[in-house]
C-alpha cells in the first residue's frame, strides 16, 4: 500500500429508553407523522426541557463499557443551527462536558486483538425528518427529541474491514448493554466515517466524512472505496477537498452533498433551562452491577477454557440470553462442548421453528442441563431429544417428565433387546445367510427393523453391538 | 377585612360583575394596558372551592395561561394561542383565581416602557404621557390602576419591578428557582423569573405562597431552604450621585423612616454596580439570541407565506416578525456567542456574574445586614414617544434591578410616596429565599392598606 489510512467513526444509537430524550413522548419509530409530539419537543414558548433519568443511565453505562472517564458531571449545552427539522433551532447536546471521554473499544481481527481509542460519548437530542414534496416542504417531529448517544472514535481504524469490524462488534456491545437494538437498517444506529489518507509517516491527511452508510457490510464498501477514490486523485496530483460525501448503495460510491459547506459555527452554550447532572455514588455502584462481560471477551473465554471453536464461540457470545443460559447450564455440570452443541444445534432449530426466543421458550439451565444427561446417560436417543427439547417450548414442562409420559425412555434392558434381534433375524432369513455368506450390506437394514420394533426406546449403539454379535453367531 | 376578600364580595354576583368588567375596559380604553380581555376567563371554568375563589387576575403576554394568546407581546405569536398553561397559573388556577386579560409588554420583553409592543402602547395611569416602564408594564398598570387585585409578570432584569416603581405598585420578583418558569416564554432563562404584581402586602404574599415551590416541569426549581424572617438590618446606599433629585431626596427621606420604625440601618458601597449593566446585557443578548431561534414559522406562529424555500421562508419570517429592539439584542447575541468571541464575552460576563453573585453574598454575610435598600429606577416615569432618555441610557439606567437578577436573589420594589404627581418606587434585596423576610419588612414598612391610586381614579365597583 502506497498510502496510509486513518479512518474514525462517528456512531449515532436511539438509546432504547421510553420516553424521549427531555419530553414525555414515547420514544418510537413507525408512528403517523406527528403523533409522537408534544409542545416541549415541538419546541413551543415556554416549555422546558427536563433530563431523563433512565437516558443518564444509559449513557454513562456504555460510556463505562466503552472505558471512558466519566464526566463527575456533565453539562447540556445548546448547539445553535436553522434548519426547519430543529423544533428549537438548536440541538440540546453535550459540548463543554460529554458523559464519557478518552476512552477505548477492542475488537478482534482474525486471531488479533485491535485497540480502537474513543475520543467521547456524549448524549443528545435527534431532530425531525424533512420531506420533500414537489413544491412543499413537509416536517414530521416524531424523531424530534428522541434520545441520541453519538460515540466518537480517534481516527485509528485503518482499513474498512477494520471499520465493519468495530461497527459489529460495538453493535454486539450496545445490544449487550440493553441500550439500543443496534438496527442499521431503520437508523437505530447510524454511523459516520472520517477519511483520509496519506503518505506513511506524514501524519493525517486532508478528510472526507461519508454519511448514510445503513449497514455494517457498507461500512466496509464505502470506505473502500473512499479510500481508493482519495488515492487515484492524489496519484492524479489533485488536491483532496475537506467535504461532505453521501454513500450510494446502488452504485456502490461515494457522492459529494451538496450543501453549503460554509465552516459552521454552532455557538455551543450550556443550556440555561437545564442544570449539569452529577451522578452520586449509588448511581455509579448500579453501573457496576450492571456491566456484564462483553461480547469479546465471553467469547474468547469460550475458546480459551473450553476449547469451544471459534465459529460456535461466536455464535454463542452474540446472544446476551443465549451465553448467559450456556454459562448456567455449564455451571449446573453440563459438559461445555456438548451444551455448545446442543444450542447451536438442537436447540437453535427448535427455537426456529416455534419461532421463538430464548426468554420465552420456558429452556431453562436446568431443563437444558437435565436434558443433555439423559442423553448422556443413554437413556434418551438424540433424536427424541430434539422433540424433548421442542415440547419443554411448547408444553413447559421437565424433560425427564416428557419423556416418561410419552414412553422415550430407551430399555437397558439385555433381554428386551435380544428378543427384538431374535425375532428380525427369525423373520429374515434370506438378509442374514447373505451377511453370514460375507456380505455385510444387509446389516443395516436389520439394524432399522430392529430399532422400528423398538420404536425408539433402544440404545442405537448397544443394539449395534449385539446385533453384531448376534451375526457373528457368539 | 382582607383585599382578596373584598374582591371576593365585589363580584359575587353576574350584575356586579358586569359593572367591574364595564369599568375596567372603559379605563383601559386609555391606558392600554391589557391585549385580550374576557371577563369570564377565556376556557378554564373557576375551580370549585379555593382561597382564591372568583378572583381575577391578570397574566404577562409571555406567560401562558391555556385558551389565551401567549403573544410576547409580538407580530411574532400574534394569533398564537397557548395549548398548555403556566405551572404558576395553573396553581392560581387551582386555587380558585381566574385569568382574564393578558398584559401589555415590551415584545419578548426588551425594553423599560412598553413602546416596542407589538399593538398598542400602554400608559403611566398616573399622567398618560408618560410610559408605564417596562417590559411588563401592561400587567403593572392593570394592577396600579385598580383593574384587578394581582397579576402575575415576566422579570428578567427588572421587567416588573421598574414598572411597579413608575406605575406605584408592589411588584415582586422572586429567588431565581422559587417560582417555576414553566410557561414563561425565554428571553434569558438564567434570569427569567415569574413574579407577582399586587397593591397590598398580603395578597402580594399569599399569591406568591400559592404559586411557589419546587415543578418537576422546571428542573432549575429548587426546594428552599427557610431563611430567617425578621429583618433587624438593612444595608443603604451612601453614594446616591447617580438618581434623579426626587428619587435621591425619597431614598433619604425612606432611610430616615426605616430608623423611625427601629430598623438598623448600615452603610454599604456597591462597587461591581458599574459592571452590572454590561454583564447583564452579554448574557440576556446571547441567551436570547439562542432562545428566540426557534420563532421560524415552520410549526407555529407568524409564517411570511409563499416563500421559494424554507429557509427564505425562515429568513423572511424572521426578519418581519422581530422588531428592532429584539433584533438589536439577537445580533448582539449571537455575535458574543461566535467561537472567537466566546472568550472576550461570554467568559468574562460569566466571570463577572460570579463575582456579584459573592459580592451581594458578601453583604449579608460579612457587613450582617437582613436586606439591602436601593432605587429601583434612577428616575421616575419619562415622557411617552421621546428619544430621552436614549435607547443607551435606558440600558444603563437598569442597573439596580439588574444585580439581584444576575445574583439570583429576591427582589421587590415598593412604593414610597410621590413626588410631581409620579410614583416613587425604591427596592429591597433578600438572600436566596429571603422572600418571607422582604414581606415582613414591607408589611412594618407600608402597613395593610393597598398602595394609593393615582388621584384621577377611583376603586372600580367599591373594592378599596
Ligand atoms: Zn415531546
Amino acid at each position: 500500500m502506497k498510502y496510509q489510512s486513518f479512518i474514525g467513526l462517528e456512531i449515532h444509537i436511539h438509546l432504547l429508553t421510553q420516553t424521549k430524550a427531555f419530553c414525555a413522548c414515547p420514544n418510537q419509530y413507525g408512528a403517523p407523522p406527528n403523533t409522537h409530539v408534544c409542545p416541549i419537543c415541538l419546541g413551543y414558548p415556554g416549555t422546558l426541557p427536563a433530563a431523563n433519568a433512565e437516558a443518564m443511565r444509559m449513557s454513562y453505562l456504555l460510556a463505562r463499557a466503552l472505558n471512558c472517564e466519566l464526566a463527575a458531571t456533565c453539562t447540556f449545552d445548546r448547539k445553535n443551527y436553522f434548519y426547519p427539522d430543529m423544533a428549537k433551532s438548536y440541538q440540546l447536546t453535550q459540548f463543554f462536558a460529554p458523559v464519557g471521554r478518552n476512552g477505548w473499544f477492542d475488537i478482534s481481527l482474525g486471531s488479533e486483538t485491535k485497540r480502537i481509542r474513543i475520543h467521547d460519548v456524549h448524549y443528545e437530542e435527534d431532530a425531525g425528518k424533512m420531506i420533500h414534496a414537489g413544491k412543499h416542504s413537509l416536517v414530521d417531529y416524531n424523531r424530534a427529541g428522541a434520545s441520541l448517544l453519538e460515540i466518537v472514535t480517534e481516527p485509528d481504524l485503518s482499513s474498512g474491514e477494520e471499520a465493519e469490524a468495530y461497527v459489529r462488534e460495538f453493535r454486539r456491545l450496545v445490544r449487550h448493554l440493553g441500550v439500543c437494538d443496534g438496527n442499521m437498517e431503520e437508523g437505530s444506529l447510524r454511523c459516520d466515517a472520517n477519511i483520509s489518507i496519506n503518505l506513511p509517516g506524514k501524519g493525517l491527511g486532508t478528510k472526507t466524512e461519508v454519511k448514510n452508510i445503513n449497514s455494517a457490510r457498507f461500512v466496509r464498501r464505502a470506505i473502500a472505496y473512499e479510500i481508493n477514490r482519495q488515492a487515484a486523485a492524489k496519484d492524479n496530483g489533485e488536491t483532496i477537498v475537506q467535504e461532505t460525501r453521501l454513500w450510494d448503495a446502488d452504485k456502490g460510491i461515494t457522492l459529494p452533498m451538496r450543501t453549503k459547506e460554509d465552516a459552521h459555527d454552532y455557538r455551543y452554550f450550556p443550556d440555561p433551562d437545564l442544570p449539569p447532572f452529577s451522578p452520586d455514588d449509588a448511581f455509579l455502584a448500579d453501573l457496576e452491577t450492571r456491566l456484564c462481560e462483553l461480547p469479546l471477551q465471553r467469547k474468547q473465554r469460550y475458546e480459551r477454557d473450553f476449547s469451544i471453536p471459534a465459529d460456535t464461540a461466536d455464535f454463542l457470545a452474540e446472544d446476551q440470553q443465549l451465553a448467559q443460559l450456556f454459562d448456567d447450564c455449564v455451571a449446573l455440570g453440563a459438559p461445555p462442548k456438548v451444551a455448545a452443541n446442543w444450542l447451536a444445534g438442537t436447540v437453535q432449530a427448535q427455537l426456529k421453528r416455534t419461532e421463538r426466543r430464548v426468554a420465552d421458550s420456558h429452556i431453562s439451565p436446568q431443563r437444558l442441563a437435565q436434558a443433555i444427561a439423559l442423553v448422556e446417560k443413554g437413556r434418551l436417543s438424540a433424536s427424541r431429544a430434539k422433540e424433548v427439547v421442542e415440547l419443554i417450548i411448547l408444553e413447559d414442562r421437565d424433560p425427564e417428565e416428557i419423556m416418561t409420559a410419552h414412553g422415550w425412555e430407551q430399555t437397558s434392558n439385555a433381554g428386551e433387546i435380544d428378543a427384538w434381534i431374535a425375532q428380525v433375524l427369525a423373520d429374515n432369513e434370506k438378509v442374514v445367510s447373505d451377511i453370514r455368506g460375507g456380505n455385510p450390506k444387509g446389516i443395516a437394514f436389520l439394524m432399522g427393523q430392529v430399532m422400528k420394533r423398538a420404536q425408539g426406546r433402544a440404545d442405537a449403539r448397544l443394539v449395534k453391538e449385539k446385533l453384531e454379535q448376534a451375526l457373528t453367531g457368539q | 377585612m382582607e383585599p382578596l376578600t373584598l374582591w371576593q364580595n365585589l363580584l359575587r354576583d353576574t350584575e356586579r360583575k358586569t359593572t367591574w368588567a364595564q369599568a375596567l375596559a372603559k379605563r383601559d380604553a386609555v391606558i392600554r394596558s391589557l391585549l385580550e380581555f374576557h371577563p369570564d376567563g377565556a376556557c378554564a371554568p373557576p375551580h370549585s372551592e379555593g382561597a382564591f375563589q372568583g378572583i381575577p387576575f391578570v397574566v404577562d403576554s409571555r406567560i401562558a395561561a391555556e385558551g389565551f394568546r401567549l403573544t410576547c407581546s409580538s407580530r411574532m405569536l400574534a394569533d398564537f394561542v397557548s395549548p398548555y398553561s403556566a405551572t404558576a397559573v395553573l396553581r392560581l388556577q387551582n386555587a380558585g383565581a381566574q385569568v382574564v386579560a393578558t398584559g401589555n409588554a415590551d415584545a419578548f420583553g426588551m425594553g423599560a416602557s412598553t413602546e416596542n409592543a407589538a399593538t398598542s402602547v400602554t400608559r403611566n395611569p398616573w399622567n398618560n404621557d408618560c410610559v408605564a416602564g417596562g417590559a411588563s408594564g401592561g400587567a403593572a398598570a392593570a394592577v396600579a390602576s385598580g383593574l384587578v387585585p394581582f397579576a402575575l409578570a415576566a422579570d428578567t432584569g427588572g421587567a416588573l419591578r421598574q414598572p411597579a416603581s413608575l406605575c406605584g405598585c408592589l411588584g415582586l420578583r422572586p429567588t431565581y428557582g422559587a417560582v417555576s418558569r414553566h410557561g414563561l416564554a425565554a428571553h434569558a432563562s438564567s434570569m427569567d423569573t415569574i413574579g407577582v404584581l399586587a397593591r397590598d402586602i398580603a395578597t402580594l404574599r399569599r399569591v406568591y405562597e400559592c404559586i411557589a415551590g419546587p415543578d418537576e416541569r422546571d428542573p432549575t426549581t429548587a426546594s428552599p431552604t427557610p431563611l430567617a424572617s425578621s429583618a433587624q438590618r438593612v444595608g443603604v446606599l451612601d453614594d446616591l450621585s447617580d438618581l434623579s433629585a426626587p428619587v435621591a431626596q425619597n431614598y433619604r427621606d425612606t432611610v430616615a423612616a426605616l430608623r423611625d420604625l427601629g430598623i438598623e440601618t448600615r452603610p454599604i458601597a456597591l462597587p461591581l454596580l458599574p459592571h452590572a449593566v454590561a454583564t447583564y446585557y452579554v448574557i440576556a443578548a446571547a441567551e436570547a439570541s439562542t432562545s428566540l431561534a426557534r420563532y421560524t414559522g415552520v410549526s407555529y406562529g407568524f409564517r411570511q407565506p409563499d416563500t421559494a424555500t424554507p429557509e427564505e421562508m425562515i429568513r423572511q419570517t424572521r426578519s418581519l416578525g422581530f422588531n428592532d429592539e429584539n433584533k438589536l439584542r439577537i445580533l448582539l447575541g449571537t455575535h458574543a456567542l461566535r467561537a472567537e468571541n466566546y472568550p472576550r464575552y461570554i467568559a468574562r460576563a460569566t466571570q463577572a456574574r460570579a463575582a456579584i453573585r459573592q459580592g451581594m453574598a458578601a453583604l449579608f454575610d460579612n457587613v450582617d445586614v437582613d436586606l439591602i435598600l436601593t432605587p429601583t429606577y434612577p428616575t421616575q416615569a419619562f415622557p411617552l414617544g421621546t428619544d430621552a432618555p436614549h435607547s443607551i441610557e435606558r440600558k444603563h439606567a437598569d442597573r439596580y434591578t439588574i444585580l439581584p437578577s444576575l445574583a439570583g436573589l429576591p427582589a421587590a420594589s415598593f412604593p414610597t410616596g410621590t413626588a410631581n404627581d409620579l410614583p416613587l418606587g425604591l427596592q429591597l434585596i433578600a438572600p436566596p429565599f429571603g422572600e418571607a423576610r422582604l414581606f415582613d419588612a414591607l408589611g412594618r414598612i407600608l402597613g395593610d392598606a393597598p398602595c394609593p391610586l393615582p388621584p384621577t381614579m377611583t376603586a372600580l365597583g367599591g373594592q378599596p
